[in-house]
């Protein structure tokens, strides 16, 4: 080979490499660059990431009506629920700008917030009148801030309900109880029957339903100065009321989750099941339940204190995201007073308006609607702690219920040994 | 020389004389350095991609780094390994592991042995059983955990279906601790049965027949030849494939989350799976690694014992 020949080759090699470098590094920012069509201000598409659920499928089948509308396109990453947080988490972190939006479990606002994942909201949400904030709820206007700022908006509100069949209480002799006495009455004299009475989640997610009750018992799980409180009388009540009324529930019910939880309830006979509203959809839709024309929803029975757990999905914007006002138009456009109805008739959770919740003609579409006001006098909203040792708080409070409410562990000493547990974990949460 | 290759000094040669080599220039280099030169490729790949991952994972677990904090990280020496290491946490989830590990041995091994010996004959219709056989195998755990997970609800699945038919009562199979992990055990044996038959199949086609051939000569049974014979000389595939299923049953995860997601409560939580929620679900980084730290010197005996056996294969 002669040499200007072999100069002409390492030349091309040279470029080639160049390009090679120079593309490589336009993808690593490809979701920040904008391309034909796009200016510095508009970019030409923004990128979210979604848990999937029927809002997350409802936002995505909005979104050819907001690129018609913007000419912003929007992408999609979708991860199931087990690794998303930690996903979202690691990508925000690592500082890339994969997301200009993302959507998280409210129990992870905490651990999000604290490590500095999301962007405030506030200023966005104040100024915007087709986002309209005083749409909601008190309880909701609080629902995605932490330490005074706000670090999400409210994509989904999902109060616990009951949810039963009313050919079955029927058939029973029994009227839709309204406190907790009655539920388990009721459960017992259908189970006498046969079927099952009523349906929990006992499984990994046992938790969830343990803290209702203990709430509605008059119990907390900790107190002002983050001592563990749930080996006092009223917890200890609630736990024990808990595992009496397994003896309602179907058979395996010690493995269900969330999810099963739906799925044995709308694939079997159970009388009750109490469950959050975000399963609407699916509990009404004939392709996924058996008994659509067969189920009706009321408010979650009372104990000594009428309170309602509320949880639901938060959306926001990552603190790395490189496209904030574009995302923010997209969530003011899909979240906003405008679309709000529309959502809803796309399968997604009600976001939980009141413009929504209380339009009579979207209560007579939907007749859970009027239950997701919320602002019912005397009644106690509690969210999920806003812990950042939360995942850890949840864990251990699970571990430790699964042998309870097997009879492996008397009640009063599991409540115990969980107690001295929870007060390790929270010696771990930052102190503001 | 062939043998120079794998190292073996011919025989007879001194150690110093097998380990030098004359070089062109008439000087003397140690040989082993040559071959060593070698290996180069696979040190560059193995370093990057092995050993500082490895470091660096000891080095993180000496620190307090969490995914949900934005502070610098500080060095807390082995705390990480006083709290999450030396706790009854971490000492159930390892008798989970070793539970899960023996009563998966106990029934993967003779299983294995039965139904390679059973190929190995040529019984009719060997050929497609051996490839049917192998199918669990080429599946995804966690394709193969989702599915098992609707054969064992209490209610709907078709395992307690079946018991019905029987007249035995079902099985509340992933809601009680003692049911859950012997579905871990089903479903990962199902999985592993595979494995164990074709590594023994191996190992039978590979022995010579002349020994059971005398043998048979001689009068003994099926069953002595079996036992005195095929045996003994199946031993070391037999020690490898338990080696290697002891490797694989430390790493076991992705069946159980599927399954139980370590559940009910920590019945089925194995140190793999411990490891997992405290990383990704405590998102506690330096916790985490301190376990996989533990876990990783844990398995080093079990490699020894596996280089140990392999060269009774040899």
């Amino acid at each position: 080979m002669s040499l200007p020949k072999r100069r002409r080759h390492v030349a091309a090699a040279v470029l080639a490499l160049g390009s090679l470098l120079l593309a490589a590094c336009s993808a690593g920012g490809g979701d920040v660059t904008p391309t034909a069509g796009g200016s510095a201000s508009t970019p030409a598409e923004i990128n979210l990431f979604l848990i999937p659920s029927p809002s997350a499928t409802a936002l995505e089948k909005l979104a050819p009506e907001f690129t018609a509308k913007t000419g912003i396109k929007v992408n999609f990453t979708e991860t199931e629920y087990g690794t998303a947080h930690q996903k979202a988490l690691l990508s925000i972190q690592s500082k890339q700008g994969a997301f200009d939006v993302v959507q998280f479990d409210n129990t992870f606002l905490a651990p999000f917030a604290n490590a500095g994942a999301l962007a405030p909201l506030d200023d966005y949400v104040k100024n915007s009148a087709d986002y309209d904030f005083n749409d909601f709820s008190p309880a909701l206007q609080q629902y995605g801030v932490f330490g005074g700022k706000d670090y999400g908006l409210v994509l989904s509100t999902e109060p616990f309900l009951l949810w039963y069949r009313p050919s079955i209480l029927k058939k029973a002799g029994q009227n839709v109880p309204t406190t907790w006495d009655e539920y388990k009455a009721v459960s017992a004299a259908i189970s006498a029957s046969g079927t099952p009475g009523q349906v929990m989640g006992y499984g990994p997610n046992t938790d969830w339903w343990w803290m209702q009750l203990v709430w509605s018992f008059g119990g907390k799980l900790y107190d002002d100065n983050l001592k563990a409180q749930v080996n006092t009388p009223e917890a200890v009540a609630a736990t024990q009321y808990y595992k009496d009324v397994l003896a309602s529930a179907p058979k395996g019910a010690l493995g269900l989750n969330g999810d099963d939880v739906t799925n044995q309830f709308i694939s079997t006979n159970i009388g009750q099941m109490i469950q959050y509203s975000g399963y609407a959809s699916l509990i009404y839709d004939p392709k996924t339940s058996s008994y659509t024309n067969d189920i009706a929803a009321a408010p979650v029975p009372a104990g000594p204190t009428n309170a309602v757990e509320l949880a639901g999905w938060n959306i926001g914007i990552p603190s790395d995201a490189p496209n904030k006002d574009a995302g923010w138009k997209f969530l003011e456009f899909a979240l906003g007073k405008a679309n709000a109805g529309k959502m809803l008739d796309l399968g997604a959770a009600a976001i939980g308006r009141k413009s929504v919740t209380q339009d009579p003609a979207m209560q007579a579409k939907y007749p859970y609607l009027k239950l997701l006001g919320l602002d019912t006098p005397g009644l106690q909203v509690y969210t999920y702690p806003h812990l950042v040792v939360w995942p850890e708080f949840d864990k251990a409070c699970a571990d430790a219920l699964a042998g309870i409410v097997s009879g492996q562990v008397p009640v009063q000493q599991g409540l115990d040994d969980l107690n001295t547990k929870l007060d390790t974990i929270l010696a771990k949460e930052p102190r503001s | 020389m062939t043998s120079d290759v794998v190292g073996e000094a011919p025989s007879g040669a001194s150690p110093l004389r097998s380990a030098m080599t004359p070089s062109s220039s008439g000087t003397r280099r140690p040989r082993s350095s040559r071959l060593g030169a070698f290996t180069v490729p696979a040190w560059l790949l193995v370093i990057p991609l092995a050993l500082v991952p490895l470091v660096m994972g000891v080095w993180l677990s000496l620190r307090d780094q969490t995914l949900g904090s934005p502070l610098p990280t500080n060095f807390v020496g082995l705390d990480n390994y006083r709290t999450d290491v030396w706790s009854p946490t971490f000492g159930q989830a390892l008798f989970v592991t070793g539970m899960i590990l023996v009563i998966g041995l106990a029934i993967q091994i003779p299983l294995g042995l039965l139904l390679a010996v059973l190929l190995e004959r040529g019984i009719r219709g060997s050929r497609f059983l051996r490839s049917s056989l192998i199918t669990p195998m080429l599946l995804t755990p966690v394709a193969v955990g989702l599915m098992w997970r609707f054969m064992f609800n209490s209610e709907l699945g078709v395992i307690n279906w079946g018991l019905s038919l029987l007249g035995i009562p079902g099985v509340d199979w992933l809601g009680t601790s003692p049911a859950a992990i012997f579905a871990v055990v089903i479903v990962d044996s199902w999985q592993a049965i595979p494995f164990v038959m074709l590594m023994i199949l191996a190992g039978l086609s590979a022995l010579p027949a002349s020994p059971r051939e005398a043998a048979s000569v001689d009068g003994a049974t099926a069953w002595q030849t079996f036992r005195s014979i095929t045996l003994p000389m199946l031993m070391p595939v037999l020690l490898v494939t338990v080696m290697i299923r002891l490797i694989d049953g430390f790493k076991l995860f992705d069946v159980v989350f599927i399954l139980t997601r370590g559940g009910p409560g920590t019945a089925t939580q194995t140190v793999s799976m411990l490891d997992y929620n405290t990383a990704f679900t405590f998102l506690a980084s330096s916790r985490a690694a301190a376990i996989g730290t533990v876990l990783a010197i844990l398995t080093l005996p079990v490699y020894w014992l596996w280089v140990r056996a392999s060269r009774g294969v040899e």
